[in-house]
């Protein structure tokens, strides 16, 4: 799995140029992209051994309150004219394959899967003020709090670029279901969703639609296979026949055809087929089709299966929708639980099935929690952004939790050499709902993630005569949650 | 180490008694232990142990150590402290009892220090005044300032003299530089039968003068390096302003740059955008407050100062502290600020000041208004070189491929040959801040005329060696508008409100929408219904008189199927592709009194076909009269044509009365001329016919094609582009429908178009994409792809591998 994969026999085979540029492109891409951030070797202390090859962040992007998933509390009923102050979930919690581990009513399949990760309940996010969604995002995928003097990478990008891909035909960094135009702070959204300083080398490839990812790699419409590989043949030969032979061994020039090299390696490589979701059977694409989230997820997998470094799979961040819970909480977040739970249980077995889930780190995380009083953290100034504003509760539509809550949030973790049945920290039992035990920032998040990648935090490029680190200023200590 | 050796070799000093030996015993242990964080470009806690002037000045702490008093010396207290917040080295072994004496001894003996010691040579401190400097001598005829000092650069270097580039390379370079628009074919085929001695001179200047190109073109790396976009991030809540109208206009007048620079530092309502930053909802660091987002975007943007790392702390790695960074701010602030480092304030509040003393100081205890116009002043000061040499330098990058000074906004960093540098910064204020005549100055070297460097794999691992201008890679809006064109694909219009106009009209805000005059006409014996035959030619004529000088004139012309405009005697122009009306600026060949107009006409296709032509000028005289000239029923005809001046002269051993018969047109009709009668009156809306592309991708809203090429989220100041082509990029060119679309649209395009032969295609498409022709071999290929029956997708293919050719993709 981890070596290149032979050209699709299917197709015309390419010229043996294309062979030799192969070559040079396994010799690493990254030490030939000339003026590309430099890698502060000094910096960089004793990598981590890696628990984990690759790594799938599940984004329940708006929001996703802990106690209506990860995290229940007391429940209350709906009940016309309750106090808000009496709600702190709204779900019952059931039992989990872990002894003494509830979740949340709706999440039944994940609840079986829970013996094969690691639930952290103490997640803290900085109240940023007014509680912008996208600004929590980039802090989360980043490790840096917006706005930074200099375009800060992603999460997914920083693998990419000091990892590498794990199938040099696969891109390291894919993300699925976010479209980044035409909705809601779309801009805000690609201030993140980017390589920055790192370079578009190490970017993302968007897939916002997974049944449509088959498309980003297969030829333009209304090209058929023969035309697409001939055309890149003429163009090479076009190459091989301009006049300035000099400029052949030009480097700048070698890396452009480098490139559309590694372009064309892909869509014309078996491992194209990965992105076709349409290639499982019907049974398995119906056990994880609850939308676009789940085919998601089978996507995630298949990608994955076929070599993919990072991949990023989310309900996707529409201001005021999924989990972005501003009223009808309740009602929405039992539709977000059917969204969820069978694919992500799904997603866990098939992983385990096929023996990648040891090497694979799945995580579960969203930018904060939500709760039914608190803005931000106890005492924030922020502005309140329910919808409701009363004191009790007249309609049922009002009954869920409605406010962005930083001070305690739920991140799973599953494989890649974490601990199994395992809970890191706690949040209190009555509110406010803090962590009241191992609280985890997003530094410390990052070098988890990391380490368990095998990347040290302080791994640094020289930015404009700075050191940027992996995690905000090399900070963060990885939690205890690995095995061995 | 080896200049230590060197010193302590000359044994300067004596090493008697208890006193420590600064060479043999101090140097090791602060090497040993301190030298990590704080020697070279390292300064923890803003304290660099360098020389000894900085050993002295200590850190942002105070004092470090007091000279012939070790008891009071922080230095001594902090390794020998048990306390593990005050202990240093923080980490790792401690000092030995015996380092610590010597150290100790040391102190109390005065801080003796070598002369000329530095752990490391004391970073290059950029001369801050302009340069006066005497020129080598010319080398082999090459007069050019530029071309004596690189010249004399490369003789003591060793390195062979660039050579010349071949005219084809030249003039596509130019253009693309310049103006940002590949040439056409038609451009490149008069240049290549230019046989003046100057032409490469004249192209400079006559690109200089396509205003409206020119602004079109710059506006996208000013946008860049001004942070303005035309949507995203804080523009829809108030918290960010464009400043897209004052910065076309600028561009479009050539603004000088001393002056622009002062109206963006000291802004007005029009211009206000750059200064006020990016203000974020919710809380930010204390770093990114809209006053220090200015500190850092006019120490960036104007002095090549990078005050990013000291807006939250003394910098590490230069030398601007926090109070330089909050100094500026200060300037600009409404309100008192307060020194805060990484977050936490300190209690002292900032003063106003700006990082140049020495050439004067803002005044903080005046109004802002004030504070800011003495800001401007003294960024703009004749005296402060580091401003010229700031933006001849990003000229020079934008022009040669690579800074003098590199990176572009570290202007703290050695030039690799200040002579160069200074003759810019000097052509500079001589020309009044005037960029384009820096512009032209560059261009017309044989530097900037020379071959392109073929670059190394390991060409940056070592320091720069100039061998000749390097390549740039398109930049996103480049790429676009070279398909756009190439395919005939450019939108009708442009999104953006600025006004594409004569910089004279430039104050005129939108230029005014009236319908089109122009009629259809074609000679008049189609009035019977016969219908033109392909090939047909004809010539039409028109005089018209103006009663006073042209201010600003301009005209719209298509003809089915193609056409030629004389104007005077002189050709102004032509066009071959009648859905594609072409414009042309007139200011230059029309005349006070009467002018003569001729157009010829040309029909095409395989059998008889409808043929017609659209012309509409529109002329401002001096005094503020209006004239325009439409094709109506006053026009004539002829079935005579003209020759090469657009005269009409008589055949030999003919009598001078057998001259060509003129007689009214016909005015005719057809629907299939709607796309391209609604085109020009749109090109007459929007371009004024000053430009012959109708939009430019740089003053459209980013798409995903042009995100996908490297056109940057324009949230922090992007100063240069990067050059290489990713795999992601790659594969959005190889199946990416967006490109896909126009390739598929161009080559319906030019399939429609008359063809002699493949071959003719090939050479049009090689001449208008790489500026020269197709060598044997590659017109071979090009054929091959196209096949027998060049089918539309045939032209497609062949049009996107042109497009991926590294040649097309970069300028040489």
């Amino acid at each position: 799995m981890n070596s290149p994969s032979p050209l699709d026999p299917s197709l015309p085979e390419p010229l043996a140029r294309r062979e030799f540029l192969r070559q040079l492109a396994l010799a690493g891409v990254a030490t030939l992209s000339m003026g590309a951030p430099r890698l502060l070797a000094d910096k960089t202390s004793a990598a981590p051994a890696a628990t984990a090859d690759a790594c799938i962040l599940i984004w329940l992007a708006g929001g996703m309150a802990a106690p209506e998933t990860f995290d229940p509390k007391r429940y209350a009923p709906y009940e016309k004219g309750m106090s808000y102050e009496r709600l702190l979930s709204t779900f019952p919690a059931i039992p989990t394959s872990v002894d003494g581990v509830r979740i949340c009513e709706g999440l039944e399949e994940i609840a079986q899967v829970m013996d094969r990760g690691t639930l952290i309940r103490s997640a803290v996010q900085p109240d940023l003020g007014s509680i912008l969604h996208s600004r929590h995002q980039f802090h989360w995928h980043t490790g840096y709090v917006p706005p930074q003097t200099v375009a800060c990478p992603h999460l997914g990008a920083w693998m990419a670029r000091v990892l590498g891909p794990r199938n040099p035909v696969m891109p390291a960094f894919i993300n699925i279901g976010q479209r980044l135009e035409g909705v809601g702070e779309s801009e805000e959204l690609k201030a993140f969703t980017t390589a920055g300083f790192l370079g578009g080398e190490f970017g993302p490839m968007n897939l916002p639609f997974p049944e449509e990812a088959a498309a980003a790699v297969r030829p333009p419409k209304g090209m058929d296979a023969n035309r697409f590989v001939n055309r890149d043949r003429e163009f090479r030969r076009l190459v091989d026949a301009g006049p300035d032979r000099a400029l052949l061994g030009d480097h700048q020039q070698q890396s452009m055809l480098r490139s559309m090299d590694n372009a064309y390696r892909l869509l014309s490589a078996k491992e194209r087929a990965s992105f076709d979701i349409s290639l499982e059977t019907k049974e398995v694409q119906q056990a994880y089709d609850t939308g676009r989230f789940g085919r998601g997820c089978l996507l995630a997998r298949r990608l994955v299966e076929n070599g993919a470094r990072f991949v990023e799979v989310t309900t996707e961040y529409v201001p005021f929708f999924q989990w972005d819970t501003h009223g009808k909480g309740h009602e929405t977040v039992a539709k977000l639980h059917a969204e969820i739970d069978r694919p992500i249980a799904r997603l866990i077995r098939d992983l385990e099935e096929r023996g990648l889930l040891d090497r694979t780190l799945v995580i579960i995380a969203s930018e904060f929690s939500r709760d039914a009083m608190i803005e931000g953290r106890p005492g924030s100034a922020a502005k309140d952004q329910s919808f409701n504003k009363a004191g009790v509760m007249t309609n049922p539509d009002h009954y869920g939790l409605h406010r962005h809550f930083t001070g305690g949030t739920s991140v799973v973790m599953f494989g890649g050499g974490v601990r199994k049945g395992h809970v890191h920290g706690a949040t209190a039992d009555e509110r406010p709902l803090v962590a009241i035990k191992d609280p985890v920032t997003i530094s410390d998040m990052h070098a988890t993630i990391f380490r368990a990648m095998g990347i040290s935090p302080k791994t640094a490029f020289d930015v404009e005569g700075r050191p940027f680190y992996a995690t905000e200023d090399g900070k963060g200590v990885p939690i205890p949650i690995f095995r061995g | 180490m080896s200049r230590l050796l060197l010193i302590a070799g000359l044994a300067v000093w004596p090493a008697f008694g208890d006193a420590a030996d600064f060479a043999h015993e101090v140097v090791p242990i602060l090497r040993k232990h301190c030298a990590d964080c704080h020697t070279g470009d390292k300064k923890k806690g803003g304290f660099s142990m360098n020389t000894r002037a900085t050993f002295l000045e200590g850190g942002e702490n105070g004092a470090v150590l007091v000279p012939r008093a070790a008891a009071r010396s922080r230095l001594l207290e902090h390794v020998t402290t048990t306390d593990p917040d005050l202990r240093m080295p923080p980490k790792g072994p401690r000092l030995s009892p015996a380092e610590v004496g010597v150290l100790r001894a040391w102190v109390d003996e005065g801080v003796a220090w070598a002369d000329g010691f530095a752990f490391q040579q004391p970073a290059y401190e950029a001369p801050l005044r302009p340069r006066r400097l005497e020129l080598p001598a010319a080398k082999a005829g090459r007069e050019h300032p530029l071309d004596r000092v690189l010249d004399a650069w490369v003789a003591a270097k060793g390195v062979p003299t660039p050579v010349p580039a071949a005219d084809s390379a030249f003039l596509r370079r130019a253009h693309l530089d310049v103006i940002g628009l590949l040439p056409t074919a038609e451009e490149a085929a008069a240049f290549a039968a230019d046989k003046r001695t100057d032409k490469r001179a004249r192209l400079v200047r006559a690109l200089l003068d396509r205003d409206v190109d020119y602004a079109d073109h710059w506006m996208v790396f000013w946008n860049d390096l001004l942070r303005n976009d035309y949507a995203g991030t804080g523009y829809i809540d108030g918290g960010r302003k464009q400043i897209s109208d004052w910065l076309y206009i600028s561009l479009l007048t050539n603004k000088p740059y001393d002056q622009f620079a002062r109206e963006l530092v000291a802004p007005s309502a029009d211009s206000e955008g750059f200064a006020k930053g990016i203000v974020w909802r919710g809380a930010v660091s204390a770093g990114q407050v809209p006053e220090l987002q200015y500190s850092q975007s006019v120490s960036q943007t104007f002095l090549g100062i990078n005050m990013k790392c000291a807006s939250c702390h003394d910098s590490f790695v230069d030398r601007w502290k926090l109070r330089d960074a909050y100094g500026l701010a200060a300037i600009y602030a409404e309100r008192p600020m307060e020194l805060v480092r990484c977050d936490i304030p300190t209690g002292k509040p900032a003063a106003a000041a700006w990082p140049y003393p020495e050439l004067g100081q803002v005044d903080g205890a005046k109004p802002r208004p004030e504070r800011l116009a003495q800001l401007a002043a003294l960024v703009t000061h004749p005296e402060n070189g580091r401003f010229q040499r700031t933006i001849v330098n990003r000229l020079w990058q934008r022009l040669m491929g690579r800074g003098i000074v590199h990176p572009t906004d570290a202007m703290d960093t050695p030039p690799w040959n200040q002579d160069l540098l200074d003759v810019l910064a000097n052509r500079l204020v001589e020309a009044k801040y005037d960029l384009k005549a820096v512009m032209e100055f560059i261009a017309t070297s044989e530097a900037y005329q020379a071959r392109a460097e073929i670059l190394a794999r390991d060409a940056d691992d070592k320091a720069y060696v100039y061998r000749g201008p390097r390549a740039k890679r398109l930049t996103a809006e480049q790429f676009v508008d070279a398909v756009w064109r190439l395919t005939g694909t450019t939108p009708a219009r442009i999104e953006l409100k600025v006004p594409r106009v004569a910089p004279a009209a430039a104050g005129v805000r939108k230029p005014i929408v009236e319908p089109l005059l122009a009629a259809a006409i074609w000679s008049g014996d189609v009035a019977g219904g016969r219908v033109p035959a392909a090939g047909e030619a004809r010539s039409f004529r028109r005089q018209l008189t103006l009663a006073a000088d042209v201010e600003t004139a301009v005209c719209v012309v298509t003809c089915d199927n193609g056409f030629e405009l004389y104007i005077n005697g002189k050709r102004v122009g032509e066009g071959d592709d009648w859905t594609e009306p072409k414009s042309f600026d007139l200011g230059p060949v029309l005349l006070k009194g009467v002018n003569q107009i001729v157009v010829v006409g040309r029909n095409a296709g395989q059998g008889p076909n409808p043929a017609a032509l659209f012309l509409q000028a529109d002329v401002g005289l001096k005094g503020g009269a209006r004239v325009r000239l439409a094709t109506d029923a006053s026009w004539e005809w002829s079935a005579s044509l003209p020759n090469a001046r657009g005269a009409f002269v008589a055949a030999k051993g003919k009598a001078k009365d057998a001259g060509p018969v003129w007689a009214p047109v016909a005015l005719v009709r057809g629907e299939a001329w709607r796309r391209a009668e609604s085109r020009m009156a749109e090109m007459r809306a929007g371009v004024a016919g000053l430009s012959s592309m109708p939009a430019r991708a740089g003053l459209t809203r980013s798409d995903l094609l042009q995100r996908a090429l490297g056109r940057p989220n324009r949230e922090q100041i992007v100063s240069a582009r990067p050059n290489e082509l990713s795999t992601l990029e790659a594969i959005d060119l190889a199946n990416g429908q967006a490109l896909a679309g126009l390739l598929t649209a161009g080559a319906a395009r030019i399939k429609q178009r008359a063809w002699a032969t493949p071959e003719a295609m090939v050479h049009w498409l090689y001449l208008s994409a790489l500026s020269r022709e197709p060598s044997a071999a590659e017109r071979s290929v090009a054929v091959g792809l196209l096949g027998a029956d060049c089918s539309e997708q045939s032209i497609a293919d062949l049009l996107w591998a042109v497009c991926m050719l590294p040649e097309f993709q970069t300028i040489r």
